[in-house]
């Protein structure tokens, strides 16, 4: 029996150890914000946060969770109450598809917990193991510098790392 | 020997999938389902298939089109909401079912495609929007006691005598009113609230929070997870299989044989997934096991070379105009297969319960799904709810349904519900594919440096037998039945192999410049790799061809690229005012040290696009720093998704010309996964400035004539940085 915390819940599952992630919190736990979109790390649409690290939840496997706090994009804001990310997400029309999109945010929300006035330089890096088909990388980097230079967003960003 | 050219839009008309037609010689109207499209809530207003004003003033759209990211559902419910007078983010909007009433008004088919929608709805759904206000104020002027005259709208709101009152409160009046034959008139364009203007897309906050429903996400009471072992080789069959040691695996609970390889199934997607790789399975391998790319290379020059080819446009005096040239250039051009790669691979889910079903998918054609179900588990189509989802992604990839007829055969051999769903590798290996292709072009130039002669030659396979074989068995009704298709397939392959051109094939090779004799070819070979559209279809390889031969033939009749492209456009004037505003623009563009410019320009979708790209070479790295995009699509509905979409079509044709290429060996697909298929990311991405031209003119295409010309813009910055003529895709210096 394997128990975490799944977006401030405590939840145990007793599915196979090496299950990845990704799937014990979609088809366990019935969350399906986070993406399949490769299944071996290489696309980052399966982003959430462990412990405040952004992983790739396809290639994690639940066993490595074990009494480890994990948020997934349903944890980071909702409609009612989102994440400056996800405000400037929406409201620079920075997606298109959107499938990848949560993987992006909890990928830009880990980088600015970790480094809330990030360069450009630091974004592209810090971002480029997030692909986008749609090819939004250009209004994601514009989003993700704007959350940073909002007082507010860096605030929100603190809490993150908290 | 001589051709016949078929658009795509004379293709659907000719064979049948149109309604009517020279194949089945069946129309296809009335063979949707007979359910009304719409079941209203009690008292709501309901004039056509696509609005419903509910008492409570819910005003509810049926998006016809399917929402792949292009920012369709934004943009159709601008257009409809312009004339009703109701803001775009005020509505619900929802997935229009299969039905007729939803057919693409520019292919008379329930299909999301070829950069039709806006194109095609924009004058049909502003007149539905249209009337329906009109009734609104007819209903609200009995009950108010005013005329019509008296009364003024204001989104979602009736305003008369300082008062404000919701469309909902006469929802119920204006559904006894008899519908006017016709419509009212529009608006003037200067009268317009919403059409021409910014706002966010509709799906935004949906998108970023994670709560939108795509198909993958789809979860029902015991539901089963099907992944399908698949034949390396496309086409191979099965020969024998140990499922002995997979049916004993954890949560599996059928092993199934269907046409495309063998389904494994379980409770678990993960459980699922891990058997079939474990599954031991033998197969019957295909004549394409024996190909690798380079014969089949090796077979298109021999083509090429040997083969006069169909007749796709004609100069009888070709070779005559060409020996009066005093320069003649000769170039080959090579694209490969590439798959689209969509972030959401196939999937969908099918539930059959007694004589009915039900299918979820995010698909381009509901239609299809529809019909497909109903052939694959012998139900009545009008027993079949399909559900359209979010789509993640698409590019051509979710007109083909295959994921769709794999999960009805699964669900129907295990009387379970299915959710099957595709890996990634199977995405990558398993198509379909964009077709490769190899072009030879010779232009010829007078002393003057104007072109006499334009002679080109495709050689390569063509979608459209293809897309019949794929598209019949969910389109036609189930009584015709699997023989009577392969049939028409066959047909089809045969008339398009050997005296039919198929234009999708050859589109964009010529079309753009005035060139005395132009005189264009094309040979069919194909070797079996399953072939479709692939964001902009043809243009994508042609204009990468055609862009590079004029920058070459500029350039070695010393003249500027941009002049030389607008002296040839004299005849084309938007296609010519684009070029020769990006061209002022790239003037002043002033690159840093070590970088170089190209310009390429291209129509397609009935768009004008040109670009230009700032290179530099490093090694033989090719970095592409920044683009500019210049384009006339007439009015744009709504501008800054326009320029998403450039910006997306430039970073998808990025992906293609850096990067992009999927190697056969042995007949199998030697690429899998993201680390050896890369895509373009953001370290890689430049930025990307779009102006769009000022225009009223009807709306045009948005979804993809962006991407032709980004290939040649970058080919053409090589050779401005390094002297190299690049031909091949995706574009290498070593």
């Amino acid at each position: 029996m394997i128990e975490f915390t799944l977006n401030g819940e405590r939840v145990r599952t007793d599915a196979a150890p090496d299950t990845p992630l990704l799937w014990i919190v979609r088809d366990t736990f019935k969350l399906k914000g986070s993406k399949y979109g490769c299944g071996m790390g290489q696309c980052g649409a399966c982003t959430m946060h462990v412990d405040g690290e952004a992983v790739r939840s396809c290639i994690t496997p639940l066993a490595a969770v074990h009494g480890e706090s994990v948020t997934t994009i349903e944890g980071l804001g909702t409609p009612a109450s989102p994440h400056p990310l996800q405000t400037a997400w929406h409201q620079q029309s920075v997606l298109q598809c959107g499938y990848c999109q949560p993987g992006q945010i909890m990928s830009a929300a880990a980088l600015l917990a970790h480094n809330p006035n990030p360069s450009e330089q630091e974004v592209e890096q810090g971002m480029a193991g997030n692909i986008c088909r749609c090819g939004c990388y250009p209004r994601i980097k514009k989003a993700i510098l704007a959350v940073a230079s909002d007082a507010a967003g860096s605030e929100l960003a603190e809490e993150v790392t908290t | 020997m001589s051709g016949v050219n078929l658009s795509r839009r004379e293709f659907l008309t000719t064979t049948g999938l149109a309604g009517g037609g020279l194949v089945i010689g069946v129309s296809l109207a009335g063979c949707g389902a007979s359910r009304p499209p719409v079941t209203p809530e009690a008292g709501s207003f309901v004039p056509n298939a696509f609005l419903e004003v509910t008492p409570d003033n819910v005003v509810r759209f049926f998006c016809p089109r399917d929402e792949m990211g292009q920012g369709v559902t934004t943009g159709l419910a601008t257009i409809i909401g312009e004339e009703l007078d109701v803001a775009p983010w005020n509505m619900d909007i929802v997935f229009a079912g299969p039905h007729e009433e939803y057919a693409n008004p520019i292919f008379d088919v329930q299909i999301t495609g070829g950069s039709t929608s806006v194109r095609g709805h924009y004058l049909p759904l502003r007149e539905l929007g249209a009337q329906c206000r009109e009734l609104l104020l007819q209903a609200a002027s009995r009950e108010l006691g005013l005329p019509v005259g008296a009364i003024a709208t204001d989104d979602g709101h009736v305003l008369a005598d300082g008062i404000r009152r919701p469309y909902g409160d006469f929802a119920t009046a204006a559904a006894a009113l008899e519908i006017p034959e016709a419509p009212p008139p529009l608006k003037p364009a200067s009268a317009f609230k919403y059409i021409g203007k910014d706002f966010p897309r509709v799906d935004g906050m949906a998108k970023a929070t994670g709560t939108a429903t795509y198909g993958i996400d789809i979860d029902i009471p015991d539901m089963h997870h099907a992944v399908v072992k698949r034949c390396p080789v496309v086409g191979g069959t099965l020969r024998d299989l140990d499922k002995a040691a997979a049916l004993s695996a954890p949560g599996v609970t059928d092993v199934v044989e269907i046409a495309s390889g063998v389904a494994v199934v379980a409770k678990e997607f993960w459980q699922a997934r891990k058997a079939a790789d474990a599954l031991e399975v033998h197969w019957d391998l295909p004549e394409l096991a024996g190909l690798s790319t380079a014969d089949i290379q090796a077979d298109y020059r021999t083509a090429m070379e040997t083969e006069e080819g169909l007749v796709a446009e004609e100069a009888e005096d070709i070779e005559a105009a060409m020996g009066e040239a005093e320069t003649v250039v000769e170039g080959e051009y090579w694209a490969p297969y590439l798959a689209h790669a969509p972030m959401e691979p196939m999937n969908a889910v099918v539930r059959i319960e007694g004589d009915e079903a039900d299918v979820w998918s995010g698909t381009q054609g509901i239609g299809a799904a529809q019909g497909l179900v109903a052939r694959y588990a012998g139900l009545d189509k009008d027993k079949v709810r399909a559900h359209n989802t979010w789509l993640g992604g698409a590019f051509g990839r979710r007109g083909t349904l295959t994921h769709v007829v794999e999960a009805t055969q699964v669900a129907a051999a295990t009387g379970k519900p299915i959710h099957l769903l595709w890996t990634r590798e199977d995405d990558i290996r398993h198509g379909l594919f964009r077709p490769a292709s190899l072009m030879r072009i010779k232009a010829g130039l007078d002393g003057e440096g104007n072109m006499l002669a334009w002679q080109a030659k495709r050689v390569g396979g063509n979608i459209t037998p293809d897309t019949i074989a794929n598209a019949m068995p969910g389109l036609l009704p189930t009584a015709i039945g699997d023989s009577v298709i392969g049939l028409a397939v066959g047909l089809a392959d045969h008339a398009f192999g050997g005296w039919v051109v198929d234009g999708s094939s050859v589109e964009g090779l010529f079309e753009d410049y005035e060139a005395g004799h132009v005189d264009v070819r094309h040979v069919t070979r194909d070797h079996g790799l399953p072939l479709t559209f692939w964001r902009s279809v043809g243009h994508s390889y042609t204009a990468f061809a055609k862009e590079s031969m004029i920058d070459e033939l500029a350039a070695k009749s010393g003249q500027d690229p941009v002049a030389f492209r607008l002296r040839h456009t004299q005849n084309n004037p938007r296609l010519n005012r684009v070029i020769r505003i990006a061209g002022e623009r790239m003037a002043a563009m002033q690159p840093a040290p070590g970088r170089h410019l190209g310009f390429a320009a291209h129509h397609s979708f009935s768009t004008d696009v040109a670009e230009v790209a700032e290179v530099s070479v490093e090694g033989n790295e090719i970095r592409v720093h920044r683009v500019l995009c210049v384009l006339d699509c007439g009015i744009a509905i709504n501008p800054d998704i326009v320029k998403a979409q450039m910006e997306g079509s430039v970073m998808y044709g990025l992906t293609a010309a850096l990067h992009g290429n999927l190697e056969l060996v042995d007949g199998a697909i030697r690429e899998s996964n993201f680390h050896d298929y890369p895509i373009l990311r953001m370290n890689e991405a430049p930025s990307v400035e779009v102006v769009l031209i000022d225009s009223d003119g009807e709306p045009t295409g948005v979804g993809e004539p962006g991407l032709p010309p980004i290939a040649p813009a970058v080919a053409n910055a090589v050779f401005a940085a390094t002297g190299r003529r690049l031909r091949s895709l995706p574009l290498r210096l070593s």
